[in-house]
């Protein structure tokens, strides 16, 4: 840490490097465990981790197979409405550890959980942390046998932290693992999922709409099956529309195991790139589109607040429905300041970045898990509104729109509830 | 079956315990693991108000960031260097690496992680070797000796006149934030000039004058190895806690004369309470005290016992013809099949829930 102060790099100076720099880097250095960066640190801490995700299936409950200090903080998403009594824990003590003679409890241990429920689960989880990731179990089989010994069944779910930047990261397997429950079976061509949310999709959104215009009649998501059921009737699905790129992996095995195709979009806040994207998805479904009244009350909503909020300075995080640098893009475009993201940069950002380093080049860009932040300063920047928790947690005398709840906001509608938001917080200064 | 836990979620573990007590003294402290123990730690088990020091700042936590590679190949060079890119301008007292279950999965060698980070930062280095197996108690001991060890110094050996050092007085023992203002002012009431709250926030400098306490108090089990080390070091005496400091739940104490009753929490608290009732009844009250956490058969009477898990709980409280239960909110939600008196009792240590009173 040669400096006393935050890293950050501008736009400019970003856009022009030829590698992402060291400093965004968690191999290179430690990462601050600062309030502003908890919600990174651990899968299941905040929002939608592993632990929270998995049980989005219907009917499913989870066994989590760790040593206590992997538990600890499910007692907060036990609080959470629909997810009482579905947290059971075997803990691992320190020889279980080192023997791995914990996995032949597994069976016994399903088995005590049904014993227990009053309705049998629909599937059990089994939820397995660091320490046999390095065991290197093999959960397929632990899951086989607990499956045959009890008759429900049983799935493996792993929450290895220490894959996170691995080829197959925990957020990207839980998805695989809740999608490999589909079964297969006759293909409706009026009927399609949505990818990519653990929470609904915002059902004031023009996608549903939009694509009901494409004759579309069934358009499911995993967290708006009311039941186990319904959840199967997700494999009769014609496509698989995904709107984050954790889901892919999940989308190429339904691809693989039920012939169901993918279609990749977006949560974009560009209102000209919304609208690209959906010409797009109309001409690969071969559909006419119209979605001019979302474009235009979409526009109309910017306008309005183009013009009462002139010379307006913002802080972007990345804890937030978004990526922090399309957003940062769209907003700079509209005519704003941003002069701060506080954001992990990886490759796939890179061109958001080059197009913002045009329009703003002095942009600074901070890493919130550098050591670094420790002196961060927010005097030295102007900032009206900041746009995300993590960017409130430096600015926290700032009016923020925290932008992160459970409703997954999409398309013209999520901009203009953004816009919304963003215009109500500053009111509040008012 | 042992260790399957269906009602009762899992207690507060060692590297929190360790945490807790490391957090207020100013120190680089690095958890090693890959982060999510670090944000169980940082966002679960650290209350709010837990300063790095006495001005307010936020502790400097770090997570080393393991990956798997790190793991599998050892590289506990990597992780100095971290660390020193670190301390190169932070000025901290010392560091300390606090252990995870991924150490102990791969068997770090903690005493060499010690003496080569030492001898690159220049600094004292604690090596507190938790593993995310055992319950926060064992990782307060931990950092408590690990601190004794590193600054406790022998040459200054006045006693401070009328002083007393606590040891045991954590946020995870005793989850409010007046805690230690109440003990201090309890203290400070029966005639202590000095008191001395090991651990809190701006304390390093009372693990260096360790040896100059009158007294040493222990307020809960993890304070007692780190009073019986100074008993030896130093010779100072030590009591426990006779009862709680506080006059909270006094009235419903005083209403259980002629009950049987069961008391869980960290042993000396659940025995410093069990003492209260008896004295305000008159010793009119059947008491068994029962405790998840460290079982000391010193501190025990014949009819305590330790509980293992969940299922020790739950058969203790369904067969011991209790009519009263002082538990943890969190304990006694567990037991919806007990039709006796239940009276709450905190430890943040369980439920991770702040007491406001």
């Amino acid at each position: 840490m040669e400096e006393t102060k935050a890293y950050s790099i501008s736009a400019g100076e970003l856009a022009a490097s030829d590698a992402i720099p060291d400093a965004f880097s968690t191999a290179k250095q430690l990462i601050y465990a600062s309030p502003a960066t908890l919600a990174f640190h651990s899968p299941g801490a905040q929002g939608f981790g592993v632990k929270r995700a998995a049980l989005v299936v219907p009917g499913s409950v989870m066994l989590l197979v760790a040593p206590a200090c992997c538990g600890r903080n499910t007692r907060l998403l036990s609080e959470v409405k629909g997810y009482e009594n579905r947290y059971f824990f075997l803990l691992m003590d320190e020889s279980d550890i080192v023997t791995g003679r914990h996995l032949k409890k597994i069976p016994q241990a399903v088995q005590e959980i049904l014993d227990f429920l009053d309705q049998k689960p629909s599937v059990v989880f089994l939820c397995s942390t660091c320490v046999d990731a390095l065991l290197g179990t093999d959960w397929d089989r632990v899951a086989a046998k607990a499956e045959e010994a009890t008759g429900v069944p049983v799935r493996p779910c792993t929450m290895y932290a220490l894959t996170r930047q691995g080829r197959k990261p925990p957020m990207e397997t839980v998805r695989q693992t809740i999608y490999d429950l589909l079964p297969k079976t006759a293909k409706n061509p009026r009927a399609c999922n949505i990818l990519g949310f653990f929470s609904d999709i915002d059902q004031e959104s023009e996608l549903f709409s939009i694509l009901k215009s494409f004759g579309l009649r069934k358009i499911r998501q995993v967290s708006s099956c009311r039941d186990y059921g319904e959840f199967q009737e997700m494999a009769e699905a014609n496509f698989n529309l995904v709107l984050n790129p954790e889901a892919m992996l999940a989308a190429q095995d339904l691809e693989e195991r039920l012939s169901i195709p993918s279609i990749e979009i977006r949560r974009l806040y560009q209102l000209d790139k919304i609208h690209r994207q959906y010409e797009g998805l109309s001409r690969v479904l071969g559909a006419s589109l119209d979605d001019g009244k979302y474009f235009l009350a979409a526009k109309s909503a910017l306008n309005a607040f183009q013009k009462k909020h002139r010379d307006l300075h913002i802080s972007i995080g990345e804890t937030l429905n978004a990526n922090p640098f399309e957003l940062s893009l769209a907003l700079s475009r509209y005519g704003f300041h941003v002069e701060e993201i506080f954001a992990s940069v990886t490759a796939n950002d890179l061109p958001y970045i080059r197009r913002l380093a045009a329009l703003s080049p002095d942009t600074r860009v901070y890493t919130n898990l550098s050591p670094t932040m420790l002196f961060y300063d927010c005097g030295s920047a102007r900032v009206d509104l900041t746009i995300g928790q993590d960017a409130h947690f430096y600015h926290a005398n700032t009016r923020n729109v925290p932008w992160n709840g459970d409703l997954q906001p999409f398309g013209y509608a999520g901009l203009a509830e953004l816009i919304t938001q963003m215009d109500r917080a500053l009111e509040e200064r008012a | 079956m042992k260790g399957l836990h269906k009602i009762i979620f899992p207690f507060a573990p060692d590297q929190s315990g360790a945490v807790s007590v490391l957090a207020g003294l100013s120190g680089i402290i690095v958890i090693v693991d890959a982060g999510g123990c670090t944000g169980n730690i940082c966002g679960f088990d650290l209350p709010g108000w837990v300063q790095s020091d006495a001005s307010g700042k936020e502790p400097w936590i770090f997570s080393a960031g393991l990956r798997d590679m790190d793991a599998i190949f050892g590289r506990d060079r990597a992780l100095i260097d971290k660390l020193a890119k670190v301390a190169e301008h932070a000025d901290a007292p010392f560091a300390a690496l606090v252990g995870t279950p991924v150490p102990a999965t791969i068997g770090t060698d903690f005493g060499a992680l010690k003496k080569m980070a030492e001898k690159r930062l220049g600094i004292p280095v604690l090596a507190i070797d938790t593993n995310g197996a055992a319950w926060y108690d064992k990782g307060v001991e931990k950092a408590y000796l690990a601190l004794l060890d590193a600054f406790a110094e022998s040459d200054d050996r006045t006693v401070i006149d009328n002083s007393v050092g606590i040891f045991g007085l954590t946020s995870l023992d005793f989850g409010n934030r007046h805690a230690k203002e109440r003990l201090e002012s309890a203290l400070k009431g029966t005639g202590a000039d000095t008191v001395r709250v090991y651990g809190t926030p701006g304390s390093l400098s009372f693990f260096r004058e360790a040896g100059r306490m009158e007294k040493n108090l222990v307020v809960s089990p993890a304070g007692l190895a780190p009073a019986e080390y100074l008993q030896k070091k130093y010779g100072t005496p030590y009591s426990i806690l006779p009862e709680p400091f506080d006059t909270t739940g006094m009235e419903e104490d005083a209403a259980l004369s002629g009950k049987r009753i069961l008391i869980v929490h960290q042993q000396v608290m659940a025995d410093a309470r069990r003492n209260r009732i008896r004295r305000l009844t008159d010793a009119k009250a059947d008491i068994t005290c029962a405790t998840f956490f460290s079982f000391e058969k010193e501190l025990a009477e014949p009819s305590d016992m330790h509980l293992a898990d969940e299922d020790a709980y739950l058969s203790l409280v369904r067969n011991g013809h209790f009519d009263a239960v002082l538990a943890d909110e969190s304990l006694l939600a567990a037991i919806p099949f007990f039709t006796g008196s239940r009276i709450a009792f905190p430890h943040y240590a369980v439920s991770g829930k702040e007491e406001t009173a």
